[in-house]
């Protein structure tokens, strides 16, 4: 009855003096043709990344149309500069306008991850997201509004309902994706920085206050324990990614197929530091490299774990026979997701 | 000659393994169960991208990955099929570089010549009633935290206003749409033109001034920023630096991106000091006033400044910082006597 478990590591095979050569040719491209080719260098970004990405000897890849992505760059202009230039002129405008996109938003996410996944393909099967547009407003505008009403109390609970409206409309060939994350499972990393917040904000009073005192034999220990809370809250954002992306993945299937993220808090951290510190010395010149770095960290800490035979499962996937991808081709790319 | 592949006929995820051989003018798949080919014509040969897979896309959904990029090329090459640009363009170092000084020299010269150029077509084209209404704006926000009702008498106030109005204009300029007294002590001694073409006074600068000749030789150099639309140019230029850091810099960290933005428009700000410090100066001489009256009025709102800021209460408002080196202004100035 037990099963070997069938463990296949993803790969990432990008260099960063390749990706080098790719982002500058087409950042240049992109300034002489006035943004106009930013669609196509998207595009060619998200291949070299998504084709260096690979799992069980085959790897993804992206099919994007780059004028369906120029269309959605021209709306977010016209959206965000209308929103900007009317906010110049007068608050009420502004507010109007910002209203407005609120209002659009959750359709054009809808919009957006239909791209994306349609877009996406692994062994020649594409990608796809069944979400419901009423369901999306929900997800991505009542639940935010409410945790913002709550003071980001009920974030946690917003953050595992949209990752279950997310991943659970998401499918593979005619698989479907699903995820049994509790909110429990969000309120515990969220919880944990919002305590070492509080732990350092009081640690730094208690210095502040005793070096007011004149209490000078404390001050360097203090000092020491101030310098050390700092560094916990640097720590915040890398704990915080890599809790949920593991968090995330562990709790995410495909039909027998599970995942196994195993990012360090630590390791996000030294990457994260290392990257800022260089992108600033280089004038940004190290951005590329950056991404690189990144990216590699990521997709190699992801395993795919199968407790069926792997290739069999992936052999019975079909294409959908519905007719749903041709009309996909026109619906716009908005970038907002990462 | 023949090269490996994975072939995906794009209705199961199943993997063949395939060997690709070109021959009578069509491209051959062959292996196992699988027997397919197609004229070049009929397929999408992406151009390569990095050390990705090379790719055959069939127009049916079926795809083919070669690992292989030697033997891809050298296959292409006998069936007559010529490597892509970009491709081309990005594999090679050398190009990746011209690439780089092409992008830096484009960005200079955007900055440089490009934005200011520009600013200044689109500030003639906005329409009079959306000044008067970003003046408005900018008054309520002022008023709301900065500034208190001048103390100076209706009186004084009308003779300062007619004296402006009777103010000989160089040819083409003219005068600020409305002149309004307000005090500050947080912003001290100064005067500023919004970008609808409003001049505000505050009455700290009147305080400082030894005689009406002064006021009016701060009122000239903001009339100049008027004439020429600084203040609408600087609001344009700024927000284009503002969003191409945010751009560039913005997924690290907005706050990483606003540093270098308000280094870079500054430099814009200086420019139109000097400008407005030339217009000034040729305002006063053509009243028979001299120029130098701008200078030593300068002078003083400089030691002013230079004395409150070491309370540190001076605001992001300081007049000083986006000014150029008052004492090159004042040698400027008085150079023209």
């Amino acid at each position: 009855m037990t099963q070997e478990q069938q463990r296949e590591q993803f790969a990432f095979s990008g260099q960063g003096g390749e990706y080098f050569r790719i982002w500058i040719v087409n950042l240049c491209l992109s300034i002489v043709t006035l943004g106009i080719y930013s669609a196509w260098a998207k595009v060619r970004r998200l291949q070299y990344f998504y084709r260096h990405t690979s799992v069980a000897g085959a790897s993804l890849d992206y099919h994007g149309d780059p004028i369906a992505i120029l269309k959605g760059r021209i709306l977010a202009v016209i959206l965000f500069g209308g929103y900007s230039v009317m906010l110049n002129i007068s608050p009420v405008a502004g507010l109007s306008v910002f209203a407005l996109i609120m209002l659009v938003m959750p359709w054009l996410l809808v919009r957006s991850f239909r791209f994306q996944l349609h877009n996406t393909s692994y062994r020649g099967l594409r990608f796809a997201f069944h979400g419901k547009t009423g369901d999306a407003y929900v997800n991505f505008l009542l639940l935010p509004l409410v945790s913002y009403m709550s003071l980001g109390l009920l974030w946690p609970l917003a953050h595992q309902q949209i990752t279950r409206y997310v991943r659970g409309n998401t499918s593979y060939g005619n698989g479907g994706f699903a995820f049994d994350g509790k909110p429990g499972d969000f309120y515990k990393p969220y919880l944990i920085v919002l305590g070492l917040t509080i732990l350092g904000a009081a640690v730094a009073a208690l210095a502040g206050f005793m070096l007011a005192m004149g209490y000078s034999f404390m001050v360097v220990g203090m000092a020491g324990i101030v310098i050390f809370y700092v560094c916990l809250l640097l720590m915040a954002i890398p704990y915080l990614t890599s809790r949920l992306q593991n968090m995330i993945w562990n709790h995410t299937t495909l039909g027998p197929i599970g995942f196994s993220s195993t990012l360090r808090a630590s390791k996000l951290f030294d990457i994260l530091f290392v990257n800022i510190v260089l992108i600033i010395l280089t004038l940004g010149l190290f951005k590329p490299f950056a991404d690189i770095r990144m990216a590699r960290y990521r997709v190699e800490k992801l395993t795919l774990l199968a407790t069926a035979d792997l290739d069999a499962f992936v052999a019975q996937q079909q294409a959908e026979t519905s007719a749903a991808g041709e009309e996909m081709a026109d619906f716009f790319d908005m970038d907002i997701a990462a | 000659m023949t090269v490996t592949g994975s072939y995906f006929n794009g209705v199961s995820a199943r993997r063949h393994t395939v060997s690709l051989s070109f021959r009578d003018g069509l491209l051959w798949l062959h292996g196992e169960e699988i027997e397919r080919s197609a004229s070049p014509g009929e397929l999408k040969l992406p151009g390569h991208l990095g050390n990705t897979p090379r790719l055959i896309l069939f127009a049916d959904g079926a795809r083919c990955e070669i690992a292989d990029h030697a033997g891809f090329e050298q296959l292409l090459a006998t069936a007559g099929i010529a490597p892509s640009l970009v491709g081309h363009l990005e594999s090679r170092w050398h190009y990746a570089l011209g690439a780089l000084a092409v992008t830096l020299a484009l960005v200079a010269a955007t900055y440089y010549w490009g934005l200011p150029y520009a600013a200044d077509k689109v500030a003639w084209r906005v329409p009079a009633p959306v000044m008067a209404m970003m003046d408005k704006q900018f008054m309520a926000t002022f008023d709301h935290r900065l500034l208190e009702p001048s103390k100076l008498s209706r009186e004084r106030q009308q003779v300062i206003t007619s004296r402006l109005h009777k103010l000989r204009l160089p040819a083409g300029a003219s005068q600020p749409t409305q002149v309004l007294f307000r005090s500050s002590p947080a912003v001290g001694p100064n005067a500023f033109a919004l970008p609808g073409g409003t001049v505000v006074v505050l009455d700290e600068m009147i305080a400082l001034s030894s005689d009406d000749d002064e006021i009016l030789a701060v009122l000239a150099h903001e009339i100049g920023h008027v004439a020429e639309r600084h203040a609408l140019r600087q609001m344009l230029q700024a927000s284009v630096v503002g969003l191409a850091m945010a751009w560039y810099v913005g997924d690290i960290s907005s706050v990483l991106a606003a540093a270098p933005a308000t280094l870079l428009e500054t430099r814009y700000s200086r420019d139109f000091e000097r400008r407005a410090d030339t217009f000034g100066g040729n305002t006063l001489e053509l009243n028979g006033i001299s120029a130098s009256r701008l200078a030593d009025i300068l002078e003083k709102i400089e030691r002013a400044h230079s004395g409150s800021s070491h309370t540190g209460d001076s605001d992001a408002m300081d007049y000083l910082s986006t000014h150029p080196n008052t004492a090159a202004r004042i040698r400027a100035l008085r150079g023209k006597r």
